[in-house]
């Protein structure tokens, strides 16, 4: 395996999907063949060469890291299946966009899309993300199906819509209507949350480490008796990040069950 | 061969494939998730009559368990996977989810088992039922788990128990000069082999006094005493195996995870009864088989007993 780096050398004038650049695709290729990559831009296009530098080096694994910021970059690790695949620098829209598998680590911020649609592997962004994170794209049934999504800043509107499985965590702030619409699976986040959180939440938990000012009418107390689930979800956040890892399996939160307007088998709980 | 004057007879346990899983059951305290491993566990001595063979394994201590609570690993072995399937959810429906505070969870690590994987069988996938529309699945990790409501709460358990391919009906006999002598000898070596792990001794304390053979004089029954052994049939019996020196015989039998977890128990059982030597009465070690023809796992006892060392003088 090959471990590739690719230097910006040149920031277009226009947004570029990155999906092509995937690590296990690229390992066995040559310095050269890399370079001639086509990178579909809307209706133009550009090869991989044009806009970096590409250098290789030995690995185990197979890893690609892109160095620069690029905002303009989209899509990337779009349907990663395996392989690492990092950014050291912030990134355009849908990172991670039905990726499968792998881990892709974006040390910087991302735009809005993050991990859309996800099914599984591993997604990190040090910064801020967009809105729709690990959302579904409109018309589609499903969000984030699998994986975990980790946020260490803020997050946009629309966090979770829509998802059904995996965990998703926000060190930061959200947007409003966080877990919109949540089929299943975990959100959890630290920091404050938009107007109309849980807004229309079938299944599926949100994890709050910080009350939120209200709550949402349409939920109702959830009771008493999940220790046993709180332990194995607190036991599974022991590696993730702050303050999710500092959760303690002895310290029960509060409870609330909800969004009554639907199936009403969600639950909020509220650390604190 | 001859250990503490105790003979080791050359012959082998025949033993045969089964399908396995361990459930590992946790809760509140370690007195209730031992209740409900006991009661998961009863009547269970023997295929033939229970549907399945099992046992409690070993108790575990809070860190060695999935949600950090006390537990108990339990072994349950079956002739096919559709009947240790149907064996687990009827007895874990029955005796660990009504058990309070209880939860379960499968308990074979593929990563590590030694055991060749089978299956996965139904846990919470069938009892999730039981929860009449309020149960909730949750992923955590690659994990699925059901959380259904009960009246203490919550009953938590994995969908599905990963099953493997097993080893079940190693045996040894005690032969020795009285009941006292069996019941220490046979007490002994139980003993020893609780203290493996991946094996049970499905019997009443691990110790079963009537060993039986396969087929009967009559039609419909499976199995019928094992008149060899029986020493108020010496002389009786022209299969009779035992001397006049002779007053009672106990047997043990073992389900292991594999053949080498089963040889091993049989070691140590061999040890501990051969240990206490003709002077306390333990005349001879057997093993029960059907001439080799019916299960492939052979375990001979002089090669087991090779490493075994007697007490000088």
């Amino acid at each position: 395996m090959s471990a590739i780096t690719l230097r910006l050398k040149q920031t277009p004038g226009f947004r570029v999907d990155a999906s092509p650049l995937l690590p296990a695709k690229l390992a066995p290729l040559p310095v050269a063949e890399i370079a001639r990559i086509v990178l579909p831009a809307g209706n133009e296009s550009c090869l991989t060469g044009e806009l970096f530098e590409i250098s290789r080096a030995d690995s185990e694994t197979a890893a690609l890291a892109i160095d620069g910021d690029v905002r303009w970059l989209d899509r990337l690790g779009a349907h990663l299946g395996e392989g690492n695949l990092t950014v050291h620098g912030s990134c355009g829209d849908y990172a991670g966009y039905r990726m499968a598998g792998g881990e892709l680590r974006i040390e910087g911020d991302a735009g809005a899309f993050s991990g859309c649609g996800m099914g599984g592997g591993r997604l990190t962004i040090t910064g801020n993300s967009g809105d729709f994170a690990a959302g579904t794209l409109p018309g589609d049934m499903e969000g984030m199906t699998g994986g975990t999504l980790t946020i260490h800043g803020n997050v946009g509107a629309r966090l979770g819509d829509r998802m059904r499985r995996g965990l998703v965590l926000v060190g930061g702030d959200a947007g409003e209507c966080a877990a919109s619409r949540l089929v299943a699976g975990t959100l959890g986040i630290a920091g404050r949350l938009g107007a109309h959180y849980g807004y229309g939440m079938r299944r599926g938990t949100l994890l709050l480490t910080q009350a939120p000012d209200r709550l949402p009418p349409t939920f109702t107390e959830g009771g008493h008796g999940f220790d046993v689930f709180w332990s194995l979800l607190v036991r599974s956040l022991a590696n993730e990040i702050a303050p999710f890892s500092t959760l303690r399996a002895t310290s029960l939160p509060r409870r609330y069950a909800g969004d009554l307007a639907v199936d009403g088998r969600g639950e909020l709980l509220i650390v604190g | 061969m001859d250990i503490n004057g105790t003979l080791i007879d050359d012959t082998f346990a025949e033993a045969f494939p089964m399908k396995a899983t361990r459930l590992v059951i946790t809760a509140h305290t370690p007195v209730w998730a031992n209740h409900a491993a006991q009661s998961l566990t009863g009547f269970a001595t023997s295929v033939i009559g229970c549907g399945c063979e099992a046992g409690i394994e070993r108790t575990l201590l809070p860190g060695e368990t999935p949600d950090g609570r006390p537990g108990v690993a339990v072994l349950l072995f079956a002739v096919s996977s559709k009947e240790l399937a149907k064996q687990i959810e009827r007895r874990v429906g029955q005796c660990v989810l009504t058990c309070p505070t209880t939860a379960v969870y499968s308990g074979i690590d593929p990563a590590t088992s030694r055991a060749p994987l089978s299956d996965r069988a139904s846990l919470g996938a069938g009892l999730r039922f039981f929860g009449d529309g309020w149960q909730i699945s949750k992923m955590i990790g690659q994990t699925r788990y059901w959380r259904v409501p009960v009246m203490d709460g919550e009953f938590v358990c994995e969908e599905t128990t990963l099953t493997v391919k097993a080893v079940g009906g190693g045996n040894l006999l005690l032969l020795a000069r009285d009941l006292d002598a069996a019941l220490a000898a046979a007490e002994a070596a139980a003993d020893a082999m609780r203290a493996l792990p991946n094996v049970i001794m499905p019997f009443p304390g691990g110790v079963v006094r009537s060993g039986s053979k396969v087929g009967s004089k009559y039609a419909g029954a499976m199995a019928s005493t094992n008149d060899a052994f029986c020493p108020t049939l010496m002389g009786l019996s022209k299969k009779s195996e035992l001397t006049a020196d002779v007053g009672c015989v106990m047997e043990i039998v073992i389900d292991g995870l594999t053949d080498s977890d089963v040889g091993a128990a049989m070691t140590a059982g061999i040890a501990a009864a051969a240990g206490r030597g003709n002077r306390a009465g333990v005349l001879r070690i057997s093993a029960g088989n059907y001439g080799g023809k019916l299960g492939p796992y052979h375990f001979h006892l002089h090669k087991l007993a090779g490493d075994v060392v007697g007490r000088p003088g």
